[in-house]
This record gives C-alpha cells, structure tokens and sequence, in this order.
C-alpha cells in the first residue's frame, strides 16, 4: 500500500508540474514600447455598448472599436480584441495580457498612476438620470435618496468627490452594479431613486428602452474626458498615438466614425 | 417584441452566439472533470495514507482549496502567478484553478467513499493471498466508487454553473453571453434563454449520472 502510494503521489506531482509549466512563456512586455509590437491588443469590456460589445452576429463592434480599426490600419499594425472584465483592466494592462484599455475610458487622477493615457479624445459628463415622473429635480433633491451606479466607474468616483451630498445618500454612498443596464432597471423597478452614469452610455440605453420614461437632471456630477490607457511610461507609444490621433482628426475618419455612431461628431 | 413569436425569433437570432458561450462552458466543465476526478483520488490516497507527512500535506491542501473562494483562487493564478514568472493563457488559467478545486471536493467524497468500505474486505482479500494493491484496485475502490456516485453527482451538477465564475477573466461562456446581449438589448429575455440553458444540460447530466447508478447498483 504504501509504495503504491508513493508512486501514485509521485505521478500526482509530476502530472501537476507539467499542468503548471506548460502553456508558460507569455510574451514579455515590460521593458519594450508597445509601438514595436506588430500585434496590438485591445483590452475591452465586451458589454459596454456602444463603445465596445459584440453585436447579434457576435461581432465585436463599437464606436471605439471602430477607432481602434482605424488606429490600427494607420499606423499598419494588426489589431485583436481581447475581452477582460473591466474590475481588472489595470492588472490585465499590467501584466501584458493587453496593449490597450480602450473602452471609454474615464481620464482620472488615480487611474493616472497606474496608467499612461493619450490625450482626450471624447468629452463626457456623469449625469444623473431619475423616472419621468420623480420630484429629485435638483442635485440637493437626492439626499437620503437611493442613488444607483456601475461598480468601479468614474461615476462613483464623481459622485465621491462631493463627500457632503455622498454621504447624505440613503444608505451613505450610491448602490453599485455590475453593469449601468442593471442600475437603470432597479431604477424602473423603483427600488432605486437615480442612477448617475456617463451621458454618452446613458443616451444610448434611453434611446433604447424608451426616451418618455426617463428625465436628466440639468446639474450633473462634472464632466470628465475619455482617453486610451497604455502601459505607464510607455511615453513612446502615447506620442505615437497622439501624433496619429491628431492626423486622423484632420482627415475626417474620426468625425465618420462618430456621426456613425452618434449621429453627430462629437470627438475632440 | 409581441409574444411567443417575438420570443422564438429572438432566440434564434442568439443561438449563434449561446452555441458559443456553450462551447466553452463544456470545454472547461469537461476537461475539469476528467483532470480533478484522478487528481481527487490521489488526494484521497494521501489523506488515507498512514505517512504522516502525506496527511498533513493534502489536509493543508485541501483547507486552502476549500476554505478559500474558487473566483479568488483564478484570480490569484492568472494574475498572480506571472508575477512569479508563471505566465498561463486564459482557458488554461482557469482549468488549474477548476482542476486544483475541484479536486480537493472529490478528494474528500472519494476518502469518505474508501472509508466506508468494511475492513473485513481487507481480511477477507488478505486470507486470499491478494496483494495490499490487488485488495485496493480490484476490491475496496470499485466498492467505493460506487457508493460515492451520488455525491460526485451533486458536485458534477454544480460544476456546470461554477463556469460561470470564469468572466473575470473575460472568457465569454454561456452567462456572459447572456449579460452581454442583455446590455445590448437592454432586455432580460437573453438571461431566460440561458437559463433554460442550463437546466436542460443540468437535467442531461443529472440523466446520465442516474444511469450509471442503476448500472452500477448490482451486489444488494
């Protein structure tokens, strides 16, 4: 018995070694530019219509999809989508899984840390949304409310930042989702009193479930800019970036691209 | 979307997709399977084992493997291991983190299941002259394997919805597909169909480990 224990722990060993070993080699991304890499990938939250999602074909489309596409033909580099679930897209940019966060993508100070961001490429602001028919017509209207967002978003970190009115919320700070879809259907369920989310994900939910249904407050949370994240000091490839970002400007993709999907051109 | 026919077309227009996400539900409910069941058997083994060194190795094992959430335990292997220079793509991330859990269950069902087995087994395959390996393979583990049927049923079943838990590492298995098509069609009617989903390969499991019962319920 306990020899054929041994041999069995041996075996259990060695089988979990060569589990563990292969698929090992990753690329190493630390020291290089991404500007030298042929192979670019783009991080994305493959649920955040419009800027990035898969289609009812299952195609990965989207407004920033597009841009990537674009960035990607100019600068002759091959660009594939990787999605990643968007609570871990620093430490995905990290560790080299992805090139790119690119996804609507909120500049902020503590994003700055972890990551180099290209310049602004969308202005955006975190409005906050109620029923139709809700008395909150003010932001001071949503003390002691209950107050909905997307966990990890820029709205939460908006909203943080006027501690007063935060804290005043039912509950002392905003109910967090998973997704801005799950916010706005509490709201409908009227369990939630608003929900403050990024107008140019907002729109596009509203147009969708219905205009009527909804009110945006005129005051809003600020506004904030959407940039590209790149690996930190990464200087090369974000002046490379900028400097394409620019000449796409100048020749008109970019303004296509926006009118496609917001009928109108909205980029910076 | 007007009824049941807004309702079928819909859900024909998902179907590509749901066969995708369905692809990789079993892609890793399989390959756990057929990796963590031997695993758990060896396991068991050591926990059995008279070697003390051995018990105490697979207990820790099996406490951090039990005691600790399986979305960690993926976490920590996919983005925690290439900081110690182990570097694993998605799917296989997420089948050693499945493979090194799950195997700690079944080690515990397959350690309870050889427990159960009467020591007059023993003496009676010893008094026949087979060898502590013959007793073990050819008498006490076919015994055994058939006593644990029931609960490795419980765990296979359970395994099938555990997939889920891969999204944080953005594979898009059948709920994520789900998620996805409801943000885009700000509707919950892609979630029912996945849960329908479900059930159906829940019930085909469920089905099969029913049959190898009765296969295996001879001996009474």
């Amino acid at each position: 018995m306990k020899t054929l224990i041994k041999k069995a722990l041996t075996l259990a060993l060695a089988s979990l070694l060569a589990l563990g070993l292969t698929a090992c080699g990753g690329q190493d991304t630390s020291s290089k530019s991404t500007l030298d890499k042929d192979t670019w990938i783009v991080g994305l939250d493959d649920s955040f219509a419009p800027m990035g999602f898969k289609d009812e074909n299952g195609e990965i489309v989207g407004f920033d999809v597009d841009l990537a596409k674009a960035l990607g033909e100019k600068l002759e580099k091959e660009i594939t989508f990787q999605p990643i679930n968007w609570d871990m897209k620093e430490s995905e940019l990290k560790s080299g899984n992805i090139d790119f966060i690119w996804n609507g993508y909120t500049i902020t100070d503590e994003r700055k840390e972890q990551v180099s961001f290209s310049k602004p490429y969308l202005n955006n602001k975190q409005v906050i949304v109620t029923l139709a028919d809700s008395a909150i017509k003010t932001k001071a209207d949503l003390k002691g409310k209950k107050v909905g967002a997307q966990s990890e978003s820029s709205a939460v970190s908006a909203m943080e930042k006027e501690t007063d009115l935060y804290q005043s919320f039912d509950g002392g700070k905003a109910i967090t989702f998973e997704d801005n879809n799950q916010a706005l259907m509490d709201l409908e369920a009227g369990r939630l009193d608003a929900v403050v989310a990024d107008e140019i994900l907002l729109r596009y939910y509203i147009t969708l479930k219905g205009a009527e249904k909804y009110a945006v407050l005129d005051e809003n949370f600020g506004d904030e800019e959407y940039g590209v994240g790149m690996r930190k000091d990464d200087q090369k490839m974000v002046d490379a970036f900028n400097k394409a970002y620019d000449e796409m400007k100048a020749d008109g993709t970019l303004k296509e691209i926006s009118e496609k999907w917001f009928n109108e051109d909205i980029t910076n | 979307m007007n009824g049941i026919i807004g309702f079928l077309e819909y859900f024909k227009m998902l179907m590509p997709q749901v066969m995708d996400g369905l692809l990789v539900t079993l892609q890793i409910f399989g390959l756990t399977l057929i990796l963590s069941i031997p695993l758990g058997v060896i396991i068991a083994l050591g926990r059995l084992s008279k070697l003390k060194v051995l018990n105490v190795i697979t207990g820790a094992y099996i406490l951090i493997m039990r005691g600790t959430p399986l979305l960690l335990q993926i976490v920590f292997i996919f983005f925690g291991l290439p900081l110690i220079g182990v570097t694993l793509d998605r799917l296989p991330a997420a089948l050693f983190a499945f493979t090194l859990n799950y195997g700690a269950y079944f080690a515990e069902i397959f350690r309870a299941g050889i427990r159960s087995i009467d020591i007059g087994q023993y003496e009676g395959a010893g008094v026949l002259g087979l060898s502590p390996r013959d007793t073990f393979f050819r008498i006490i583990f076919p015994q055994a394997l058939k006593r644990v049927l029931p609960p490795v049923g419980n765990e296979v079943v359970t395994l099938i919805k555990d997939t889920a838990l891969v999204y944080i590492l953005g594979l898009d298995e059948l709920l994520k597909i789900g998620k996805i098509a409801t943000n885009r069609d700000a509707t919950l009617l892609p979630l029912v169909i996945i849960a329908i989903v479900y059930l159906a390969l829940t019930y085909v499991l469920s089905e099969i480990m029913t049959r190898f019962e009765k296969k295996y319920d001879y001996y009474k």
